[in-house]
């Protein structure tokens, strides 16, 4: 339940799985919240994760294949799990920007003005 | 699903318990460092963490969406269902139980009737690789009959099913290419001496290829070579274990001789036990032992080709199919009919699976008792759907709650469905030992001659198709009730205390169910009815001769002792005169054949009208055969000792050929002969028409040879008949004695009263009808179950308003008539749409009635008035309860 004054928005459907691959792609290794914390920190506090969809989608991720994921301990010296892209995983990432382009590309060509 | 990924779910699977708890760790660590963050940029500790809270959402709902990605979460949830329909179950048991035996005698009907007909019609012959062979026969095309006028009892026209002649099997032996063999099959009948009693054995006689054929090798020694299967080099023979056991002790006889038909045979092969059980070639006689058939040269010449004797069994090459071997047998035997017109005219070479060819008498009967049950198994499951229904009122608080409080209507149905399938897993297997017991039944009460069925046996196919009728029945009887209850408005259920809305609601559901239970179950006393009365109608029928109290024997004479007729005509007369002079016998009779037991037929031709011919049941018979079997003489003279050979050849006809042949004139003094070129035979006497074959046969033409004038017929005698004063069983033991006294080594068979082979003659009738019976009557009690169940509930519901009508006055008899009225609605309506059923579905059992037509209005009406009659009686209960309702406590009620 975003407010309706809150200046960031909800990432567009289908897309949040290329959002968790690609942060992983960049960072390496990453538990749930700081996941979570890089994409809206990435999108200059423009995209919101809900946040708990995102421990459905990382499970799904693992069923995949495209994801590991490892108990570690955090900063703060608590126990995490910190994924981590699999071969697999950037695979399918490269193919789900791909789609991206083609579907923003394809959208773009609609709205811009003549 | 790549396998990776089924290794990870199953890797998931058994590490679940920490799975979950590592989500649960990995949420709260998410949701404290969120709210570390809050209020660190200011926001008060316990503000923060509700925000973080808050800004996570429902984590046993994210939990539960976790878990599912993870599938195998139906198994859970499968487990949870069935531990929750054991609790609810074990919380009703009058209701478990009563649901769990309907829906197991269902199952136990079905299972019985089809494990008889999985091994009657589906299971393959216990021979290798048995789906590949093949029963050939032959069609012959009637020539148009040349009786003139009208005559509603002419023969059917079309094909006549016919064994096939030897000399045509050699060209469909060597001619075609579809088959890797085909063999001749015939039983054969020796008389066994030499050994204790002399005993008549029943065997096969078999070209050499019978048994490579079949890939059968005999447990001991060997079987036939081609050159045995000659005449005068046929004296081998191969027994049957059990025959080897029964007589023989298992000694060693492998090379020895044994006296068959008082000729030497060379036991050359033992075969191995339990090969091949005769039902599975549809005989009925046992197997004792196998001899070449060797059929003799002029069988084979083309002068035999009009001797259609032998059975045919063969195997298809794996490359043909039967509709490419018909088609090769279909141009060859129009070859041969160019070739041979004079015998092969008409005859069309015909084929089909040895299975279903074994089976096809039996076929129509079986498949009518299997849609009965079929149709039971539907009337419980309605039933049980009835009592679901009733048992959701009570249940509808339960499951509004239930979807109040967030679990979806899938989730729901699906428990309730679990519940439905664990009464339909307990009534399997109820139903299965029920249909274990009752298959036993079955089979000992069937009539032999239904091939295959002493083999039945509970199977693993028997055992999957219960399953799968019961996994069905629980889906049936369980989607509805789970189905209406799921629609129910959780808000309204849960504010009314008021039963009734849902209640009315459901009795509509209920009559539904219940005008289908009346409906299938009319179609069942309708097919019932009409078998009972084609039963009645066969009973009815008069055979024409007197069947009490009469023995029948056969006492075949071996040509190798009794080489010529004369011979054979000698003994039957000294025995018919040893057996009259026994105190207590009235009669004795001798003939070829005896009415029921066999016979032949010849064509006959007419002095008058030499080119009309007519197909008639010829027998030579014994002077006293007029009067034992109580056939009367309608005009001219009966048989006497005069006539003789060297006297004047005579015949006597019956009432059927002197109308058919000479209409209005009289027969006495013409002419007639078998064939074109036997000798004329005077006719000298009409006597009234017998059914020869039995209650379901047509009155045919016949004609009666005196058996000592042995020139005239080629039939051996063999039958004898004696009229008794008291009960004929125990004369048995005398005929054999008088045989004995006569020739020693002479056995008598087929000991017989006439009523025992009347009574065997109808067996199959009497069986089909009673199960029929039985079956509708179990769906007849079912459907009243149903209706006593919807009116007692409607009473129940309608108290309030039955106790206001009557005190305002409203009579005790229209109370009676108001509930009645129900009743009757739900009977007409279920009686229409089950009549409606029934008169399509009656077509599919014509070949099962006898005398009446599938739209016989009599069965029509009588299960329609018993429908309307037991149903009034059953509904008078709950309507008799509506009337002593008392207005004062059904007001208190409301």
């Amino acid at each position: 339940m975003t407010p309706l004054n809150d200046p960031r928005d909800q990432i567009p459907p289908g897309t949040l799985d290329m959002l968790i691959l690609k942060t992983l792609a960049r960072s390496g290794e990453m538990h749930g919240f700081e996941i979570a914390n890089a994409i809206q920190l990435n999108s200059e506090d423009i995209l919101q994760v809900e946040e708990g969809s995102l421990y459905p989608a990382l499970q799904r991720m693992l069923v995949k294949g495209w994801l590991v994921g490892d108990w570690g301990k955090t900063a703060e010296n608590r126990r995490a799990r910190y994924y981590r892209l699999t071969a697999r995983g950037r695979t399918q990432l490269n193919l789900e920007i791909e789609r991206y382009h083609r579907v923003t590309r394809a959208i773009e060509r609609i709205v811009q003005p003549a | 699903m790549q396998f990776s990924e089924i290794r990870r779910r199953l890797s998931y699977l058994l590490k679940r318990r920490d799975q979950a708890s590592d989500l649960d760790e990995e949420m709260r660590l998410h949701v404290e460092l969120r709210a570390a963050q809050l209020s660190s940029s200011g926001v008060p500790t316990r503000e923060a963490l509700d925000a973080a809270r808050r800004q996570f959402g429902n984590r046993t709902q994210i939990a539960e969406q976790s878990n599912e990605t993870w599938a195998f979460n139906w198994l859970d949830h499968l487990a949870e269902d069935l531990v929750f329909a054991a609790r609810t179950l074990r919380k009703s048991p009058a209701f478990t139980m009563v649901a769990v035996a309907t829906i197991a005698l269902g199952i136990g009907l079905n299972t019985a009737v089809f494990s008889v007909v999985n091994a009657v019609m589906l299971r393959d012959l216990p021979v290798a690789d048995a789906g590949r062979l093949v029963s050939l026969w032959e069609d012959i095309q009637r020539e148009p009959d040349v009786f003139h006028g009208k005559d509603e009892s002419a023969p059917a026209t079309g094909p006549r099913r016919s064994t096939v002649s030897p000399a045509n099997l050699v060209d469909y032996q060597t001619k075609t290419t579809s088959f890797e063999g085909l063999a001749g099959v015939d039983v054969a009948q020796l008389n066994l001496t030499g050994v204790g009693t002399p005993e008549r054995l029943s065997g096969l006689s078999v070209t050499a290829n019978f048994f490579p054929l079949l890939r059968v090798r005999p447990a001991l020694g060997r079987a036939f070579t081609p050159d045995e299967d000659r005449p005068g080099h046929d004296d081998v023979v191969l027994i049957t274990d059990e025959l080897w056991q029964r007589r023989f002790g298992r000694s060693t006889i492998l090379g020895s001789k044994i006296m068959l038909d008082a000729r030497p045979y060379q036991v050359i092969g033992i075969l191995p036990p339990g090969f091949l059980p005769a039902s599975e070639l549809g005989i009925e006689a046992p197997i004792d032992f196998y001899v070449p058939a060797a059929y003799p040269p002029d069988l084979l010449s083309d002068q035999g080709r009009g001797d259609h004797e032998v059975n045919v069994i063969g195997r298809l090459k794996p490359a043909s199919t039967l509709a490419s071997a018909r088609a090769e047998l279909k141009v060859l035997s129009q070859q041969l009919a160019n070739r041979f017109p004079k015998s092969n005219q008409h005859v069309t070479a015909a084929l089909a699976p040895l299975r279903d060819d074994v089976v096809r008498k039996v076929r129509t009967s079986l498949i009518v008792l299997l849609a009965a049950v079929g149709l039971i198994v539907l009337v419980a499951c309605l039933n049980v759907a009835n009592l679901t229904l009733v048992r959701s009122i009570a249940r509808n608080r339960e499951i509004a709650m239930r979807i109040a409080l967030g679990a979806s209507r899938s989730r729901v149905i699906r428990t309730l469905l679990t519940e439905s399938l664990v009464v339909a897993a307990l009534g399997c297997l109820a139903g299965f030992a029920l249909g274990a017991a009752l298959t036993r039944l079955l089979v000992v009460l069937a009539p032999a001659t239904i091939p295959r069925i002493e083999s039945t046996t509970l199977d693993a196919k028997v055992f999957l198709t219960t399953v799968a009728v019961a996994f069905v029945s629980g889906i049936l009887f369980g989607i509805l009730p789970a189905y209406q209850i799921t629609r129910i408005d959780p808000a309204d259920s849960l504010r009314s205390a008021d039963k009734n809305l849902s209640g009315r609601h459901q009795i509509r559901w209920r009559s539904t169910l219940t005008v289908a239970e009346v409906g299938l179950c009319t179609v069942l006393l309708i097919g019932a009815g009409l078998l009972l009365r084609s039963f009645a109608a066969v009973l009815n029928v008069d055979l024409g001769f007197q069947s009490e109290r009469i023995l029948a024997a056969n006492i075949p004479l071996p040509e190798s002792r009794y080489a010529t007729a004369d011979q054979r005509l000698r003994f039957f007369e000294q025995l018919e005169a040893r057996l009259r002079a026994q105190p207590g016998v009235l009669s004795v009779a001798f003939c070829n054949r005896l009415p029921m037991r066999g016979g032949w037929g010849t064509g006959i031709n007419k002095q008058d009208a030499p080119n009309e011919s007519l197909d008639t049941d010829a027998q030579a018979v014994s002077v006293g055969y007029f009067d034992t079997l109580g056939i009367r003489l309608l005009r001219g003279r009966l048989l006497t000792s005069i006539d003789r050979m060297g006297q004047p050849l005579v015949v006597v006809i019956n009432q059927e050929l002197a109308r058919l042949f000479y209409k209005d004139a009289d027969p006495i003094g013409q002419l007639i002969r078998r064939g074109s070129n036997g000798p004329w035979l005077q006719i000298v006497g009409v006597v009234s028409d017998i059914r020869r074959d039995g209650k379901t046969a047509k009155v045919t033409p016949q004609i009666y040879l005196p058996a000592a004038q042995t020139a005239v017929y080629p039939g051996r005698l063999a039958d004898l008949a004696v009229r008794t004063a008291l009960d004929p069983k125990q004369y048995a033991a005398e005929i054999q004695r008088q045989v004995w006294a006569l020739d020693p080594d002479q056995p008598v068979t087929n000991v017989k009263t006439f009523d025992e082979t009347i009574s065997a003659a109808v067996a199959e009738r009497r069986f089909q009808t009673i199960l029929l019976c039985l079956f509708a009557g179990v769906a007849f009690s079912l459907a009243l179950i149903g209706v006593y169940g919807v009116l007692s509930q409607t009473v129940a519901q309608r108290t309030a308003e039955l106790g206001i009508r009557m005190a305002l006055g409203a009579s005790q008899s229209s109370i009676l008539a108001l509930v009645l009225r129900q009743a009757m609605g739900l009977m007409a309506a279920g009686v229409v749409s089950g009549l409606l059923l029934a008169l399509g579905l009656s077509q599919y059992m014509k070949s099962l009635l006898f005398g009446i037509e599938p739209h016989d209005w009599g069965s029509y009406v009588v299960a329609i008035a018993l429908l309307a009659a037991v149903g009034m009686v059953v509904s008078l209960v709950p309507a008799r309860r509506a009337t002593s309702v008392d207005p004062m406590v059904a007001l208190r009620y409301e």
